[in-house]
Parts: C-alpha cells; structure tokens; sequence
C-alpha cells in the first residue's frame, strides 16, 4: 500500500505528458513480481497502445507469461500499477476486466461443442439467444469454422482448437486480446497460416493485441512494436526494424536472429577497430577508445578472395541451408558465421568483406561476451535449449 | 510361424477369460435350476427368481444394502471430489504427496483392520455418550463413507491433474466468478471422474462385508451379512438368482460409466450415448425413488424394535411355505398392546444373524449393544453368564416356561447377586436362559458306498454298537494299555490283536473318504469322546493322545470341512462324516444312501457331545425392550410357533406339549396339569424332529392332507414299528439317556479350565487346543510345498526389481557422466548423437548458466 501511494504521482505525470499519439490502453508502471524468493518481473514499465500489436519476446522464464498473466489478472503484483484506461485495476478480479485470454494449450472446455464454447462468455451475460447465434455465427465466420458448431473440441485438430479459441475470447469484444504463445504446439506450416490469419483479424477487429512468444521470427513477422525481455527486464522496445537493426545490447543482438559479436575499441566516431583490423563504420558518440560489441549480421558479410578480404580465416564448417550455405570461419580465434550463396570448401582459407552499414556497434553490458561467437555453434544445441524452453 | 502365434495368443486369451468368468457362468446357470441341487442341473426355471422375490428377510436386507451404497457413495463421492480439489491446489509437493499417500493407506490397510478399528472406536464413542447402541445403520453409513473415500480420490485427482491448468483461468477470464468457474467448468471436466468414482464406490459399498459386519449393530442387516449367515446352514439358490441380478445390474453400470466418460474409443451417434445416458440416469433413479419410498414409509409410524440376533437359518422365516414366525410375533405383540395399554404401536422384529458362537460373542463382549434376544450355544452361555453379558430373565413374564422340558428346566439358573434393602448383598438363583434347540454330533454315512467298499464296516455299524472307531480305526496299545505313539507322537493303527486288525483293515478302506470338523472344538472333542476323556478337564496326557490320534486320523481324511459337507455327502463324494443331527437330518433329505447313528461306547452307552441353544437377554438390552423380549422369548414357546421351527430347523424342540383335540383346544385344563404333573408325562407328546416318521426313502410320511403322520396309542405313548416300513430318527430309549446325559457330555467353555503341565506351569484348556490344532493343520507336506512356491515367487519379484533398480542406476550413472548434471535423463532421447561440437556446446551453454 505504501509503495502504491509513492508510485501514483508518477503514474498521474506520466500520464498527463503523454497524450500525443495513440491512446494508452494499458499501463504497467515499475511493476515487480517474485515467486518463492525468485525475483521474476524487476520493476519493469511498459506501455500498450490502442490498436496495437504489441509482442513480449524472450527467452522462457524472462517473465514475459507474468507479465500477460499481470494484465489479464491472474497474478497481482508485488509493488507497482497496472492501469486500464487510466484507471488501476490491481485488485480488480480477472471476470471483470475487458480484456480476454488465447491459453497456450487453448483451455477450451472439453464438456462443451464447438458452439457452446464461443457461446459461454456471452450465456453467462444472459444475452438473448438470437443474439449469441448471430454473434456466434459471426465469429465462426471469421475464424473459418462455419460447420462446426455442433463438433466435440476434443476431436478437433490443432489448429481448429486455436480458432475455436480465438473466436472464444473475441465474442467478448475485449479492448485487449491476450495472447499466451498461442501458436506454440503447431506444426510450422499451420502456424505461418495462423500468423497470417491473426494479423488479418487483429486489423480487421483493430481490437489491441498483447502476444506473448520466443520465437523471434514470429514476433518479428507480426508486430507493431517488440518487447525484448531477459531475467525479469525489459531489454528494448521498438519496432521489428529497429530491434533488428539496432540492438540495443548483446542479449538483443543475440537473441534476435544470428549475430556475430565481436569485441571492438572505438577508435574515434565512424571509426572502430576489431580483430586486429580499422574498419569505417556509421556510429558515432562514443568515448574515444571506449570498450564496445560489434555487431555483425551474417549475410552481411561478404566472402572474398583472399587478397581482397580485410579479414582472413579458415572455413572450418559449412551447412546447407537451401537459400544458402551456413559457413563457421575461423577468423584469429573467433568464429564467425557467415550466410552466403558461394560455396565454399572446409578448410579452405578465405577473405572477408564488411560494409561499413553492416556493422553496428553497441555499449558494452551485462551481456556481452556471452553471445555471438560460434565456436561452439551446432543446430542440436538450439535443439536442446528449444526443449528446455518448453519444459518450462 | 505368425498363425502359430497368433493361435497360441487366442488361447491364451480364452483361457483368461474361463478362467475370470467360469464362476460367474456357473452361477447364472444355477440360478436357473429348476432343482434345488447344486451339482445337477434339472432343467430351467424362474423359481429361485420367484422366490427370491418372496422372501422378506432377503429383500429387507437388498433394501437396507442398497439405501446404503446409494447413500455412502453419493456422501463419499462429494467427501472425495472436495478433497480432490483441495489436494489438487495444494502449492506444496511434499505437503501434497504426503497427504496423497495419507489418504491412499486406507485403501491398502486390510479391511479386517478398518473394521475393527472401525467398531472399537464406536463402542469407544458410545461409552463416552453413555449409549447402549450406537452400532447400527448410521456406524456402518459411516465406515462405508471412509473406506469409499480413498477410491473416489484416486479416481477423482487425476482427472483434476488432466485437467488443463489454464481452464479455470480460461472460465474466469471469460466472466465466470471463481464459484461459477467451478460449477460450469471444472467440475463437468473432472465429471467422468467423478461417475467413475461414484460407481466404483456404489459397488464397493454393496460388496462389502468385513468393515459391515464389524460396525453393524442389531437392528441393520446387509445383503453379504445375511449370505454369510446363511452358511450355518446351506446357501439356497434364490442367492444364486440375487447374485446374477446382481452382476448384472453391476455390468450395466459399468458399462454405461463406460460410455459416459468423454473419450469413448467407440464414436457412438448422440442417440446412442444419450439413450445409455438415460438408462444409466433410469436405473439409478428408480433405485433411489424406491428406496426413499420404503424409507419414507417405515419413517412415518411410530415403531416399537426388538433386536433378535439368532443363528443362521434357525428360525422358520417363512421360506417353503412355512410359517414366517418373527411376522407372526409381530402381528401377536401389536394386539398385546392394544389389549394390555389399549396404545397402537406398530411392532417390528429386527433379526439378524450370525455364525458361530465365538462370533455372537465378539460382538456382545465387544459392547456392541441394542440386542434384545441372542441364542448362544450352552457352552458360550456360561461363559457370557461369568462374563456379566447376560441378565436373569423375568420369568413370571414367560408362562409358557411351564412347557420346558424338565431337563432343561435347571440348565441355565446360575446364581445371581442382589442387593436388599438393606444394601447387603444376596445371592439368589435365576434363569438366565431358556433352550430354543437342542442336539446331538452324530455321525452320517453313505450306506450305499459303504456297501460297496467297504461292507465290514457298514455291517459294523447297523449291528448298532458302532462307536466313534469308525471315524478313527482302533489305535495300538502296548501290554499295558498305554497308547504307542510314533516319533511324531501320531498313534499306530493296531494290527497286532486280531480282532482290531480286521476293523483296521475294513478301515484303510474309507481312506480318503472321511470328513472331520473344521474346527477344533468339535474335532478335538469327538476324539475325546472317543478315548473316554472328560472334555471338561483334560489332562496334559490325555492332549497328547487326542492329537496322536486326530494325527493317525488325519492320514485317512478327505478334508476338513464345515458348510462342504453337504455337497460332499449329498453328491456321495465322501462316505462317512461327523456332524451335528439337524444338518445330517437335512442331508438326508437330500440323499436316500445317507443313514445317521449315535456313537456308543464300550458299554452300549452314547457317547457324542448334546448340545442346547438357550434365547437369553443380554445385559446391555435396552431397558425400554425389556417386555417385549420377554414377549419374544414366551412367544417361542407357543405351540404353532415351536412346532414350526422344529419342522423348519430339524433341530431338537426342548418343549414338550399337551395333546390338543381337533379344535386345537387342550384336552386338560390348567388345574389338571398342575395337580397331576407326573401322570400328564405321559400324555406329553414330544416336540422335535424324532417325532416325524420317514419311510425308507428318508420322505416323511404324512397323511392326505399333506400333515405329518403321529400315530399314538391310547395312553399317548407313540406307536413305533421297528419293522415297520418307516423308522424314527431319534429312538425312544435314545431320547431319554440323551436327555440326561447333558450333565455328562456338555462340551462346556474351555477358557475358565486349566492343565497342568509336567514342567509345573498351568496352561488354559483353550491355549492348548488352539495350539494342538494349529500343530495338526500346518503339519502338511502340501502346504510345505505351496509355502516354498511363495517364497520362491516372493524372492523372484525382489530380484526382478533389484535388477531393474540396478540396471536403471547404472543407465543413469552412464548418462549423468556422459552429460552436464542440469540436464535431466529423459532428454537422451532427443540428443540424437553425441558428435564433438555438441560436447563443445553443451561446455558453452553451462558456461552461460553460470
């Protein structure tokens, strides 16, 4: 209670300055959440616009399910505000909040038919029957289900189930949609369908969208704004492109498609130095000699002749990818992984280009030197970290 | 090879199933029967159904199980579903599995251990409570909801486990309120859970006997008690009809919680499953109606209980057109009332059974109380009498004692201390019980086979000196009369003096077709009887040479049996037996070749144990019963009504009456009798199953109109035609030594009786015997064998799993060595092979965890 009346004042002044673009529909302001002594949200701000597709991205148990589950209301938080409109709603229980939840595993309920589950929320209004059917009828339309109103969700496939769901938690007209990594347990054709299928009605109902995943792709794919979260924080929020583009730090760089990261030193503004080369580069504002990671994407790199490279390396492994071949080259002791279209052999010694718009250099944080070298890269361990992340 | 197989397979498969459902086959054929035989099948017919449905007691106790299962499985389904959930949102792991296994160790617990436990702390509660009789309907609704309450949670708690976690959340979320969300979400989702367990402790329920028998009380008694107590006699087939009905109303249920627990592998259209639904719905629905309808009525009148708790199939129930003797009892006491305090009370007989007399005596010294009348045997009465469980009867409210028989009449007066007025104490003699039966151990053969194989012995016996060395052979003695034992301490047959070695001879030949007493009382007994030993005080010698001589006997054995006898003897698949009069007399209904005879010793005297069954009050009676039980046991002594017992029973009546004239009115007055008690001996016609006349065919004869035949002749003594073509069981000169040989050959109580042993401690007569029979039944090589099987068996299921546990161990050592220790074992499988950079990534990705 006491931290609440410290932390309103913020609240009402943050509100008052920012009115400018598109309304806040939701607010989390310096909320923090610890299970059993385990610190899960620390102290994190955040702000959901109306008419948004707005996507919390990480890594499994960087508390981006809390979050949602903060918002929909299944959780309270330790200290901080959740606003709704400009409204707090800490205490408020979830059935009395305008927004609905997408599950994971769907939750619909196996005791009732295709219609009867869309229809729930609106029976326990007590709206007029005729009214549920149109509505009803309204919602299979538009997730593709026309037909199945008198079906067993337990015979249903996957990705029927979603829509089902889907169209269950969208009969409400909710202000906010939840969505808890509702693509998860579908095969990846079905999910790019059902990417394509949410985006098309997140525009057409422009009811805001809080999605939850850890795939990056996806979340790429489908937002308006990316919400990069680690170990309870908020790591940047931004647009696709931005995030993409310009990591924030490491763990970003990282964690958003494949990065090498190198050490550098800026030797002055558009000027940085890394693996014993100068290179030119577009960042500027640095100290002079500052310690930095340098960002290289690996379609960015170009491979060359030996004489041409301003670096040279020996290739100690490549992989097809069908667009294009993965190659891991040892460039002095780091391994760098580049995407090209040449094929090259193992072993061979090659030189490498970088274009002075491909690098990105970033402030030294928490995260650096633990991502971005691929001495140890391997597909069976992104294999193995994707199963640890599920078991979660 | 694959046809092969799949041959040896099907075989496999049918033969699980004969295996599982011969039995039940062979019920429902039975219960078809048109006979009441249980090995011939004569033809098909609905009369076991039919009467099944016309006997009171049987129905009576259907309803009582079925009031039951419905009630304590509909309170333990919604115990259960509660504590499911609880358990199922429990934080904790530990607190959670712990109190999963806390409820679980119920269900593993024995039942013989619930039940006791069960009724001790109901006696404990009635004595705080000061309560007589708490044991009764409401004990055992009580013990069937806890012993039910485990299986619902176990078939509850996984169908909340399954249960998606997010469903409720799911409900909240679309607007339900917490307790809407349970109502409309998560209970329909666990609902298969909940049938199942509502179905599986209906059956449970209706099944159980140990845990009802133990918390059960006077007035309440189940289907499987009544079954059980019917074993004292004969199982009859309309228990077969019931168990098929039954089974099948069992199979039903489970069927239809088969097809109502969603995820049916069969797709049925939605008719299909709603009309099953409907069914099972039906079914259900007409029992409870039915049930709280009878309820509802016997709750409407004001009723006055007397608790009769007798022996099984010991009273004319109405079964075989007899008379239904507790209704009649009824009926007489409600006009009682009205003409004695002109008050209008329905009068209702609650009569239950049990089996044996240790049983009735378990119960009573337990404190179970609200017993008006039991019947113990002699023996337990006299023990129950020392004990302080019986109360001296009011026998001015009894006047019919004046027609007990004068050798009953000072059977059970023991003494009984009073305080006067003056606060001292007195000491005054009082009758505390009043004999309902009374019989004899005799010994039953086949005389047909004996005829056949072994003809010296069955012209032994019609020489009508046959002794009990029929039973055992003649054992060896050496020059000085002692006993010669083997180094077992068995007896020897003797085959050295002439005489005794053609008996033996004839003897070897019932080997293995002689029937002994399952129990040690009666087998230990008889061999007394036997060797001339007082059953009533042993000596340390004399147990030696009953064993030595039940051991010699047991060579030649069949078995030792109780309730088998009948179908043993019946079905002429054992020749000769040792078994109490009344059921032999029944036996011999059922085969022609079975004759029956009184061991005699030596002297041409009977030597067997007589035995007399007596109605007593027991001290923890309800003092408000009092008078009616007094009613009870007078009324037993009626004439109609003791004489249709006895027709009904087979047992001995110990009342003797005058002889009525065709109105039924007595032939002498009251002032008569009393006057001229010695001479109307005479005119005494004895009650009791030697009064009936059976031709050789073991019929009893009866006249056209469908009564017995008594022939009497002017002085009132019965005519008797030894060569007539009927014969009468109990001969007239047996009836008398019989009579007065009760002082002689009672088997009393061996708890209160000592023996002294040669090393100078004194050991209980009961210890001892105990200890003799436990030594003669274990001392079989058969059972050696079958005890080395389950040790071998044991010892191979605790090798398989240290095998199993071992080979896991290493597995696991392997892996673990093999991978970084956060992985857990169960990922193996989705490594695919472990290649260099894996190792190398695996070192990277423990790098960053730390």
């Amino acid at each position: 209670m006491n931290e609440n009346k410290i932390i309103e004042p913020k609240g009402e002044a943050e509100q008052a300055t920012e009115n400018t673009e598109a309304k806040k529909i939701v607010q989390l302001i310096d909320v923090a959440k610890s299970f059993d002594g385990e610190i899960i949200l620390d102290h994190i701000n955040l702000d959901v616009h109306e008419k948004e597709f707005i996507t919390l991205l990480g890594p499994s148990g960087c508390g981006k399910t809390t979050t949602l589950r903060i918002i929909a209301g299944f959780v309270t938080p330790d200290t901080g505000d959740v606003l709704f409109e400009n409204v707090k709603i800490n205490d408020l229980p979830p059935h009395k909040r305008h927004v609905n939840t997408v599950f994971q595993k769907y939750a619909l309920f196996p005791h009732l038919n295709v219609y009867e589950n869309i229809a729930f929320a609106l029976r326990l209004k007590k709206v007029k029957e005729e009214e549920i059917y149109e509505r009803v009828e309204e919602m299979l339309a538009m997730v593709n289900l026309r037909g199945f109103e008198k079906k067993d969700v337990n015979l249903l496939s996957g990705g029927q189930q979603q829509r089902v769901a889907i169209a269950r938690a969208l009969i409400n007209k909710p202000k906010v949609l939840l969505l808890d990594e509702p693509l998860g347990a579908l095969d990846l054709k079905l999910r790019k369908d059902m990417q394509n299928e949410l985006k098309n009605i997140q525009r057409k109902t422009g009811i805001t969208f809080v999605y939850v995943t850890h795939d990056q792709e996806e979340a790429l794919s489908m937002s308006d704004t990316v919400v990069v979260m680690a170990d309870g924080k908020i790591q940047q929020i931004g647009t696709p492109t931005d995030i993409y583009n310009e990591p924030e730090n490491a763990f970003v760089a990282d964690f958003i498609g494949e990065s090498n990261i190198i050490d550098g030193v800026m030797l002055d503004d558009y000027k940085v130095k890394f693996s014993g080369h100068e290179f030119v580069c577009l960042d500027s504002g640095f100290g002079r000699g500052e310690a930095v990671d340098v960002v290289v994407r690996p379609e960015d790199v170009d491979v060359v002749p030996l004489d041409k490279g301003m670096l040279n390396g020996v290739v100690t492994s490549v992989t097809f990818k069908g667009v294009h071949y993965e190659i891991i080259v040892s460039i002095k002791d780091f391994k760098w992984m580049i995407q090209s279209t040449d094929y090259v052999e193992v072993g061979q010694q090659i030189g490498v280009y970088v274009e002075p718009d491909a690098i990105h250099i970033m402030k030294k944080s928490e995260y650096s030197n633990m991502f971005g070298d691929y001495s140890s890269f391997s597909d069976e361990l992104e294999h193995l970290s994707d199963a640890s992340e599920e078991e979660e | 090879m694959t046809k092969k197989k799949n041959i040896g397979r099907t075989l496999c498969i049918i033969l699980t199933f004969i295996f599982l459902y011969m039995p039940i086959g062979v019920l429902i054929l039975f219960s078809f029967n048109s006979g009441d035989s249980t090995a011939v099948f004569q033809g098909i017919s609905l009369r076991w159904y039919k009467e099944l449905f016309t006997d009171a007691a049987t129905l009576n106790a259907l309803k009582n199980t079925l009031v039951l299962a419905i009630l304590s499985s509909v309170i333990s389904t919604i115990i259960g579903t509660a504590a499911a959930y609880g358990i199922s949102k429990m934080r904790n792991k530990y607190v959670k599995s712990a109190t999963m296994s806390a409820t679980q160790i119920p269900m593993i617990n024995p039942e013989i251990v619930t039940g006791i436990s069960m009724m001790l702390l109901f006696v404990f509660v009635a004595n705080i409570v000061r309560s007589s009789s708490l044991l009764g309907f409401w004990t055992v609704l009580i013990a069937h909801i806890t012993f039910n309450l485990p299986y619902v949670i176990l078939l509850v708690l996984p169908k909340f486990k399954e249960m998606d976690k997010s469903l409720p959340e799911a409900a909240l979320d679309l607007g339900c309120t917490p307790f809407q969300s349970f109502f409309k979400v998560e209970l329909p989702a666990i609902m298969p859970g909940i049938v199942a367990g509502f179905i599986m402790a209906f059956t449970l329920s209706i099944d159980d006997f140990v845990i009802s028998y133990f918390t059960t009380g006077s007035g309440f008694e189940t289907l499987p008690i009544r079954i059980y107590s019917m074993t004292k006699k004969r199982v009859t087939p309309d228990m077969y009809a019931l168990s098929t009905l039954i089974f099948i109303t069992i199979l039903v249920l489970l069927l239809i919680s088969n097809f109502a627990s969603g995820k049916n592998k069969i797709e049925l259209s939605k008719k299909a499953k709603n009309a099953v639904k409907f069914t099972g719905i039906g079914v259900f629905g007409t029992i409870a109606t039915v049930t709280l309808i009878i309820l509802c009525i016997s709750a409407a009148t004001e009723v006055k209980t007397v608790n009769v708790y007798n022996w099984g199939e010991y009273i004319s129930d109405g079964g075989d057109d007899s008379l239904d003797v507790n209704k009649e009892f009824e009926k007489w006491a409600e006009e009682q009332y009205r003409e004695k305090y002109d008050k209008k009370v329905k009068v209702q007989v609650n009569y239950t059974t049990y089996a044996s007399n240790e049983d009735l005596y378990a119960k009573i010294a337990n404190g179970a109380g609200g017993y008006d009348v039991i019947v113990p045997s002699d023996y337990m009465l006299e023990k129950m009498y020392s004990e302080g469980l019986l109360q001296p009867l009011d026998t001015e409210k009894i006047p019919n004692l004046i027609y007990l028989g004068d050798q009953f009449e000072n059977m059970f007066v023991y003494e009984h201390t009073v305080k006067d007025e003056n606060g001292a104490e007195m000491k005054e003699n009082q009758t505390y019980g009043i004999a309902y039966t009374y019989g004899v151990v005799g010994i039953v053969y086949n005389s047909a086979e004996l005829l056949e194989n072994a003809p010296e012995i069955l012209e032994y016996i019609e020489k009508e000196e046959a002794g009990w060395e029929v039973m055992f052979g003649i054992p060896k003695r050496d020059e000085n009369g002692n006993f010669v034992y083997d180094e077992n301490g068995k007896m020897i047959l003797d085959m050295d003096d002439p005489d005794n070695k053609k008996f033996n001879e004839a003897y070897l030949k019932l080997k293995g077709q002689i029937l002994q007493f399952n129990n040690p009382r009666d087998a230990f007994g008889s061999a007394m009887y036997y060797l001339g030993i007082d059953v009533n005080n042993p000596s340390e010698e004399d147990w030696r040479a009953v064993y030595g001589l039940l051991a010699l006997q047991k060579d030649y054995v069949q078995g030792y049996v109780m309730d088998e006898i009948y179908n043993k003897m019946e079905k002429g698949e054992s020749w000769i037996a040792a078994y109490y009069a009344g059921d032999c007399l029944s036996m011999m209904g059922e085969n022609t070749d079975l004759d029956f005879y009184y061991p005699k010793d030596q002297n041409g005297d009977y030597t067997t144990n007589i035995f007399a069954d007596a109605m007593c009050i027991p001290s923890t009676a309800d003092e408000s019963n009092l008078e009616l039980a007094h009613w009870y046991i007078n009324f037993m002594m009626e004439p109609e009504i003791a004489y249709a017992n006895a027709e009904y029973i087979y047992y001995g009546c110990p009342y003797n009456y005058l002889p009525t004239d065709e109105n039924g009115d007595s032939i002498l007055d009251e002032e008569t009798l009393e006057a001229n008690k010695e001479a109307i001996d005479n005119y005494r016609i004895n009650m009791g199953y030697y009064e009936y006349l059976f031709d050789k065919n073991g019929e009893i004869l009866t006249d056209s109109d469908g009564s017995y035949i008594l022939e009497y002749d002017e002085n009132g003594n019965r005519i008797v035609d030894p060569e007539g073509d009927y014969f009468v069981i109990y001969n007239a000169d047996f009836e008398n030594s019989l009579l007065s040989m009760f002082e002689k050959f009672a088997y009393k109580d061996l708890t209160n009786s000592y023996v002294e042993l040669s090393n100078g401690t004194k050991v209980s007569n009961l210890t001892m015997l105990n200890d003799k029979w436990e030594t003669l039944k274990i001392e079989s090589t058969s059972m050696v064998g079958i005890y080395i099987i389950c040790l071998v068996i044991a010892l191979g299921v605790v090798a398989f799993f240290v095998y199993t546990f071992i080979k896991k161990r290493r597995q696991r050592r392997f892996y673990w060595a093999s991978t970084t220790p956060s992985k857990q074992p169960q990922k193996k499988q989705e490594l695919p092979d472990f290649s260099e950079t894996a190792v190398i990534a695996i070192e990277k990705a423990k790098k960053r965890d730390k």
